[in-house]
Parts: structure tokens; C-alpha cells; sequence
């Protein structure tokens, strides 16, 4: 079911759309939101497909990995829904979430990692901020440290 | 689409180039010159037998892989069948054998590459050894980084390699020279004999065909996909082995093929040194031979370490490792600590046995040849044990003889390797045992098919037989765990002696849960805000639970779960923390109701676990009355009628209820019943009339009836609000309603 209709009139943060990639990166990520209190939190893991080549991990365990993030999600939003997604391309897939959901807007927390880890990576921060088609957030690193 | 169907985007095409892929680039650019040298021209039959042996073991792969598409391949299914101490040497086998052939692989790419660029010796490694080493850190950084073009690459590089084979095929079909082929001393200058020890060098060859199962969960339609990718991919490669090696020795004489780089020198023959005006076409050929040598070395090394991965990670869901080794990598999403740990050893393995090229091809071969006997074992187990969650969509023809001619073959092929490939081999599996007895037999919960056949069958079975499964047995199973879902205060210690009971009855723990159900309406900055007090009022709960908990002798765990969907979290609950009862309120369920439509009606029906719901805030038992009909659905109410009273001596009464002059026959079926199920003592009511209202009559006079479920789901009656046993809403004593899932559900746990 695609639901492109954004209600804006909830504001920015009317229902976030929280792409975290792991355990640790979506407590840090609830936490880095947690402050500004939106009133709807999606979290969003997408599970990383080969699509027609196999995975560079087991399915099974990427799919352990998303339940583990919903989990420390919701130790900051208690309510929080979740949403798999399955995709080669992960910037892509958080787009089609946010439309999928009707997100107002995707909070993500840029995680480091040098220009040549980035660029065989793939920047995905650079993707995701010039070609996202509802507002996207930066949260700032709130243990600078970690 | 479901989330299921969207994790399968492996096609039939993708599946037989990873089979391909690992198989091709041994067989064709590596061994060749090496089993030539060894057999002669009749080695094109080693590679034919070879060939055979792998498609008898590649039938049963499909069998097993159909039934249960899982990662981890050969391991999952020995595991499961023959229990965790075959699956200890079954993982280590596969694992280790993959490790042997990434170094072979990699040492592969190391002679073709010191054909193309002069490299060093350094130290003790030889050029080829470094070669090899560069390549071997390369793919290991590849899957550690997780580059996901690689991927990509494997099918390009199949297709590639197949078009550069059948130009070969052709240049060498108008070279090809039948007096080259036999050689000055006939087709068998070693004699027969020879041919044997050959196809135990060549097998290696054909190791690819059961990294297509260790994907098998990724496979579009793996019912039909599997065995055709599995079957096709062995087939295919023999026919490609069995023509192009013919090719070679029609080309070169065997005494004279390259044992390093076969191929290119032979292409130099086969193709003419001019087309034409075009000069140079021979030297062209060989160099594009060797880049084709270099990819298909390349894909075959990268193939194995991502199957290997799986293999890890396979192991570590069933704690024969521990999970330290599966850690996903935070930006990378790898199984990091995996690749690193498999690379290491290929490395090693470069570095002390490159020089002994042979070693490494046939120390690979024996690890997997010893898996594939016990994969035969275990579909022969499975069959035999006659257990209805095994369900292929793939049977092997002539069931029994595939199976064990597979396992004889495989091991017969064993006995032609040398004594240190097999000592090499033999150590390992030593280490899988040893390390099976010190570390995972206290940690892996999961016991085989066969020990459960084994000690099912405890009367037939000789005393020796039942003695041996034990001592092998897992230990890591610490009994069942009871979960108990709290929701009100005043039911919690009702809930807590019941759960308290079972658990300590069948050897089990309790786990406490506090489910705290937040309505859909409250803003999240409202939960936020009620979250301590929450937490304050979840905590005197979960503190209660654990001093009620103390009058049994069980270890009890605390949860609190903070959710919106009420019922449904208990069922999720009970399936994330793996409970083997649930023990709940009846309020709390018939609470859901308002709640959840429709999805509940289809969770009801496949329970997680056991479910013990009880009716009422008290629990006195000290007259249990258990009414039974015979059959599946009062299995449990006896098990928990047991468990209460060899724990807290509950006095057990069983009612049966017949119709008018049918008391006699009820008698005696009552009788039979108790005995079967542990009750000899009971007391035996027999009385005549509706069950109904028989327990409207005397249901009264006792302080707990425990009510079995019937096929048609309690849960979702309760919920629904439609149970329809009147008598159970009558009666003032409490009621406890047990439902035991169909074998239905408990097969989608196992299998999936």
C-alpha cells in the first residue's frame, strides 16, 4: 500500500522515518532524535540484496540484525513501528519507505568513515540528501566520541 | 509481495554461475597438467568418475536442500539430523575444506599470474606462493569491505569464461591429433590403476555444486530451482571437463602439458600464430586463457569465502560457535570477524602447504567427501525416522541405494588420497570433537533426529545404542522455558505457582514477562513521559513474580516488554525467547480482543508453543480435575496435571464422560489413559452424560479444572469470545484451558 499523501500539517516532525543500519547506530540515532520529540517514529532497516548475486550476508542474519535495532529503537520510542525493507540499493529502498509509510521526513545520523571507505561504500549521505524527495535530516552525533 | 518472497532474488541463472563459477576454475586452468602427469590421457576418465561421484551426492543435496532451504548448506542438514556433535565435524569439515580450496584456488591464480607478471621470491614463498597471497588478502578485503559489484562480476565472468572455453574447444577441435592423445605408451601408461588416485587429485574440481544449498534461502522457487541449478551445474561442468581435457591432450602431449598454466600453453598451440594479415593470434589466445585462468581462480576462491560465512553463521545460530565470530561489521554489514578468521587460514595454508599443490586440492577433497558421506547419512536418517516436517520437493531416485551409494563412494574416493592429506583431514575432525565435548555440547540446545528416534525408541533399541546417544547428547538445552505473560497484579502469583510448577517439574526456567500494552492513541511524548512510571510499576510486578517464584527450585529471568499489540507481543515474545509453554491470564487475553481482528484469528491458529490460559485469580491446587476424551488435545492438561503434582501434591482426579451404559468401557479406557500418561495414581471418575454438564455437576467440587483444547483453537475462541464449553463459563472454580500447537505449526518453527 503506497501512501504518497504527506500530512504536512503535522509538521517536520509528524512522523519521522529512521533509517538505522544496526543495533548501536539506531540507539544512537533514537537518542540524536529523542530531544526534539516527533510524534511518529518509523524505524527502517533495510536488509542488503545481492538481487541475483548471492548476499554478502546470510538473509537470516541481517534479519536478526533489523530485530535488534527495532528493539533499541523502541528503548527511546516505545512505540515505534518498524519496516524491513530489501534492496541492493539502500538509499533508494529508504525513499520508497518514506513514501510507503508517508513519512514528513527521513532523520538519519551521516556516520564517519574515511573518503575511500565512504567512496567504496558508497556515499550514501551525499545520495540521500540531493536526491530524497521529502525533507531529510541530519542529527547531530550526540556522543561525539562514539 | 511478502517480506519472504522479497529476501528470494536468486534466479536459476544465478544459482548454477555460483555452482559453475567455483567448479570451472579448478577442473579446466589448475589440475589438468598435474593429473596428467599423473595418469596420463585416461585421467579425462578420472575427471569422468569424479564427475559421477559428485552427481550421486549432488542428487542427495537436492534432496535435502529442497526440504530444508537454509544457509549453511551440508552442515544444516547433518546437524539437524544426526545431531551437534556430526554437525561439529560436519561445520568444521566444510569449513575448513573451503578453506583448503580458497588456498588452492588463490594458488591457482598465483601460477597463472607469475606466467603474465614476474614476481619475487620473498623469504620462503616462491612467486607462485605470492601470487597467491596477494590474491588471497584481495578477495578476502573484497568480502570484508562487502563490495557488492563483486557479486555482479561472478555472472559476467561465468559467461565470459564459458565463451573463451568454447572458443578453445573449437581451435583445438581443427588442432586436435588422436596420435598426440595416446601418447608413445597408449592411453594408460600407468595402467588402470591409476585412474582412481587421479579422480581423488581432480575431485576437487567438482566442490562447487553444494555452495548452490549453502544459498539455498536466497533461491527464487527453491523447490524447482535447486536441483536443477545443482544437477545442471555438475552435469555441465563433467561434459565441459570430459571435452576440454581431451582437447588439451590431443593438443600437447601429456608428459609435456604445463602443470602450472595448462591452458595458456595449449591455446598457444591451438590457435594459429596468424589469421590473415593479424599476426600474434596464438600469444593473444594464451594471454586471454590466462586472464580467463586469473577470473575463474578468482571467482572460485571469492565463492568459497562467502559460502564459508554462511557456514559460520549457520553454526552460530545453533551455538556450536560462538557469536563472536558471526559479528556484523557496523558499516559494512559483513560477517567481518568470519571472512577474517577464514582468510587467516587460507593464508596459512598459502604459506606452509603452497608449494604442495596437491595437497591442498585433495586435503579439500576429503574434508568435503567426509561431509557429503554424512549429508547421505542424514537423508537416510531423515527418511528412515519418518519425521513429518521432512518434506522435499525433491526425492532421490531409488531410495535407499543413491543415498548409501553415496556415502560408500564418498568414502571409497578417500581411501585413494595420500596418508598426510588424510591425517591433515583427520585432525580437524578430532578438533571438531574435542571441540564439540569442550565447548559446544554445553552450549547448543539442539538435539538430532536421530537421538530423538533413538531415545523414542529407548525399549527397542539395544541398551548400547540408547548408552551412546546420551553420551554424545547436548547438554546446552537447559530444560524447557516456561514464559508467563504478566499483564495485573493479581493474577501474577496465580500465574507465577502455575509457570513456577511445569518448569520445575520438566527440569525448565521461568521467564517473567511484563507486557505493557500502549494504546495506539497516546503520543509518543506521553509514553515518554509515563515510561518511569512504567518501569516502577513493572518492577513490583517482575519482583513479585520472582519471590512467588522462589518456592520452586528454578532460575527465573524478568522482562519488560513495552508494546502496542497486546496479544500478538506475547505471541512474538514467546517466539524470540524461544518458550516452550506461554502461561497467561484469561483477562488478558479476552483484553486483546476489543483490540486486534482479524490477523488474531489466523495467529491463534499457529500457536508458538504451548499455551496454558487460566480462568481466574486464584490457584488452589490441591483437587485437580482433569476431563479427557482421549486424543491429541488432552496431552498437555495430563502433563501439567503431572507436573503439579509431583511439585506441590496436587491431589489428580480424571473424568471421563460416557453415555448411559458405556461406564464399563469408559472405565477401562480411563484406566489406560492415566497409565500412558504418567497418572497411575489418579483418581478415575467415569460418569455418564454430556461433558457439559458432567462439569457443571461436579466441576464445583474441585479447585482447578484444567480443560484441554480441542483442533479448533481455544485461543481464538477465547478471544473471539465464543467458547463454547458453557459449563467452563458456570463454573465458580478456576478453569485452566491448555492448547498444544498442531504439528502443523510446530513443523513451520523447525523448517519455515
Amino acid at each position: 500500500m503506497t501512501n504518497d499523501a504527506v500530512d504536512t500539517d503535522r509538521g517536520l516532525l509528524g512522523h519521522v522515518l529512521l533509517p538505522v543500519a544496526h543495533e548501536e547506530d539506531a540507539r544512537k540515532t533514537a537518542t540524536a532524535l529523542e530531544p526534539y520529540g516527533p510524534d511518529r517514529v518509523t524505524v527502517l532497516h533495510v536488509v542488503e540484496k545481492g538481487e541475483g548475486v548471492p548476499d554478502k550476508t546470510p538473509v537470516a542474519q541481517s534479519e536478526e540484525v533489523a530485530e535488534a535495532s527495532y528493539a533499541a529503537v523502541r528503548e527511546v520510542f516505545p512505540d515505534a513501528d518498524d519496516h524491513t525493507a530489501y534492496a541492493r540499493d539502500v538509499v533508494g529502498a529508504i525513499f520508497e519507505a518514506g513514501a510507503e509509510v508517508g513519512a514528513t521526513a527521513i532523520a538519519y545520523r551521516p556516520r564517519d568513515g574515511n573518503r575511500l571507505v565512504q567512496f567504496l561504500s558508497g556515499d550514501r549521505s551525499l545520495r540521500l540528501v540531493t536526491e530524497a524527495d521529502r525533507p531529510v535530516i541530519a542529527l547531530p552525533d550526540s556522543d561525539p566520541d562514539g | 509481495m511478502t517480506e519472504e518472497e522479497l529476501a528470494k532474488d536468486l534466479g536459476l541463472v544465478s544459482a548454477m554461475t555460483i555452482g559453475i563459477g567455483t567448479m570451472i576454475g579448478a577442473g579446466i586452468f589448475v589440475l589438468p597438467g598435474v593429473a596428467a602427469n599423473a595418469a596420463g590421457p585416461i585421467v579425462v576418465v578420472s575427471f569422468v568418475v569424479g564427475g559421477i561421484i559428485a552427481m550421486v551426492n549432488a542428487l542427495s543435496v537436492s534432496e535435502l536442500g529442497t526440504a530444508m532451504p537454509k544457509a549453511g548448506g551440508g552442515y544444516y542438514y547433518i546437524n539437524k539430523a544426526l545431531g551437534p556433535m556430526f554437525g561439529s565435524i560436519a561445520g568444521m569439515g566444510d569449513w575448513m575444506g573451503l578453506a583448503f580450496a580458497s588456498a588452492f584456488y588463490c594458488i591457482g591464480f598465483g601460477q597463472y599470474l607469475a606466467v603474465f607478471v614476474g614476481l619475487p621470491e620473498i623469504a620462503f614463498l616462491n612467486p607462485i606462493q605470492l601470487g597467491a597471497l596477494i590474491a588471497g588478502v584481495l578477495f578476502v578485503a573484497i568480502n570484508y569491505i562487502g563490495a557488492k559489484e563483486t557479486g555482479g562480476i561472478q555472472t559476467v565472468i561465468v559467461f565470459v569464461l564459458l565463451s573463451i572455453l568454447t572458443a578453445f574447444a573449437v581451435a583445438g577441435f581443427f588442432s586436435f591429433d588422436y596420435a598426440t592423445l595416446s601418447g608413445a605408451d597408449g592411453l594408460t601408461p600407468f595402467g588402470t590403476g591409476a585412474i582412481l588416485p587421479a579422480t581423488a587429485l581432480v575431485f576437487v574440481s567438482f566442490l562447487g555444486y553444494a555452495k548452490i544449498a549453502t544459498v539455498a534461502e536466497e533461491l527464487k522457487n527453491p523447490g524447482r530451482n535447486l536441483p536443477i541449478a545443482i544437477l545442471g551445474s555438475v552435469g555441465l561442468v563433467t561434459v565441459i571437463y570430459a571435452i576440454l581435457v581431451t582437447t588439451m591432450l590431443g593438443i600437447v602431449p601429456w608428459p609435456e602439458l604445463s602443470q602450472d598454466a595448462p591452458v595458456a600453453q595449449a591455446a598457444s598451440i591451438a590457435f594459429p600464430s596468424s589469421l590473415g594479415p593479424i599476426g600474434g593470434v596464438a600469444a593473444a589466445a594464451a594471454a586471454v586463457m590466462t586472464i580467463g585462468a586469473l577470473l575463474a581462480t578468482a571467482s572460485s576462491a571469492n565463492a568459497s569465502i562467502l559460502a564459508s560465512a554462511r557456514i559460520n553463521f549457520a553454526m552460530g545460530r545453533d551455538r556450536i560457535v560462538t557469536d563472536w565470530l558471526n559479528e556484523i561489521h557496523p558499516n559494512y554489514a559483513t560477517p567481518y570477524r568470519s571472512i577474517l578468521v577464514t582468510g587467516a587460514l587460507i593464508v596459512v595454508f598459502i604459506a606452509f602447504l603452497g608449494r604442495e599443490i596437491e595437497v591442498l586440492a585433495k586435503a579439500a577433497s576429503v574434508l568435503h567427501l567426509i561431509v557429503y558421506a554424512l549429508m547421505n547419512l542424514a537423508l537416510i536418517v531423515f527418511r528412515e525416522a519418518d519425521v513429518p516436517e521432512y518434506d522435499p520437493d525433491f526425492t532421490v531416485p531409488l531410495y535407499p541405494i543413491t543415498p548409501i551409494l553415496g556415502a560408500l563412494l564418498s568414502l571409497g574416493l578417500v581411501a585413494f588420497m595420500d596418508a598426510i592429506e588424510i591425517a591433515l583431514s583427520g585432525g580437524f575432525v578430532v578438533a571438531a570433537v574435542v571441540w564439540y565435548f569442550l565447548y559446544a555440547r554445553s552450549e547448543t540446545p539442539n538435539q538430532g533426529v536421530l537421538s530423538n528416534y533413538i531415545r523414542s525408541r529407548e525399549a527397542e533399541l539395544p541398551d548400547q545404542v540408547v548408552d551412546a546417544a546420551d553420551t554424545v547428547a547436548p547438554t546446552g538445552d537447559e530444560g524447557p522455558t516456561v514464559m508467563v505473560a504478566l499483564s495485573n497484579p493479581r493474577t501474577e502469583s496465580a500465574l507465577i505457582t502455575l509457570a513456577g510448577a511445569v518448569a520445575e517439574a520438566e527440569g525448565g526456567r521461568v521467564l517473567a514477562t511484563h507486557i505493557v500494552t500502549v494504546p495506539d492513541q497516546t503520543a509518543l511524548s506521553r509514553a515518554a513521559e509515563n515510561r518511569q512510571r512504567i518501569e516502577a510499576s513493572s518492577e513490583d510486578l517482575l519482583s513479585a513474580a520472582t519471590a512467588d517464584a522462589e518456592a520452586f527450585d528454578v532460575p527465573i529471568d524478568t522482562k519488560t516488554i513495552l508494546s502496542h499489540r497486546g496479544i500478538e507481543e506475547v505471541f512474538d515474545a514467546a517466539r524470540t525467547n524461544d518458550a516452550d509453554t506461554v502461561v497467561m491470564g484469561y483477562g488478558g487475553a479476552q483484553f486483546a480482543a476489543g483490540r486486534v481482528e482479524g490477523a488474531l484469528d489466523e495467529l491463534t491458529h499457529d500457536l508458538p508453543c504451548d499455551f496454558l490460559v487460566l480462568d481466574g485469580a486464584d490457584l488452589d491446587v490441591t483437587d485437580v480435575l482433569v476431563p479427557t476424551a482421549g486424543g491429541y488435545s488432552s496431552d498437555l492438561s495430563a502433563d501439567v496435571a503431572r507436573a503439579l503434582q509431583t511439585t506441590v501434591g496436587a491431589d489428580v482426579s480424571l473424568l471421563h464422560a460416557v453415555d448411559a451404559g458405556e461406564e464399563t468401557q469408559g472405565r477401562e479406557f480411563l484406566t489406560g489413559w492415566a497409565d500412558d500418561h504418567g497418572l497411575p495414581d489418579a483418581e478415575i471418575l467415569v460418569e455418564a452424560g454430556g461433558i457439559g454438564d458432567v462439569l457443571g455437576r461436579i466441576g464445583d467440587d474441585y479447585s482447578l479444572v484444567i480443560v484441554g483444547a480441542t483442533d479448533r483453537g481455544l485461543l481464538s475462541r477465547i478471544v473471539s469470545g465464543s467458547l463454547v464449553i458453557d459449563a467452563v463459563e458456570t463454573l465458580e472454580t478456576p478453569v485452566l484451558l491448555a492448547e498444544r500447537p498442531s504439528a502443523r505449526s510446530i513443523r513451520e518453527r523447525l523448517f519455515g
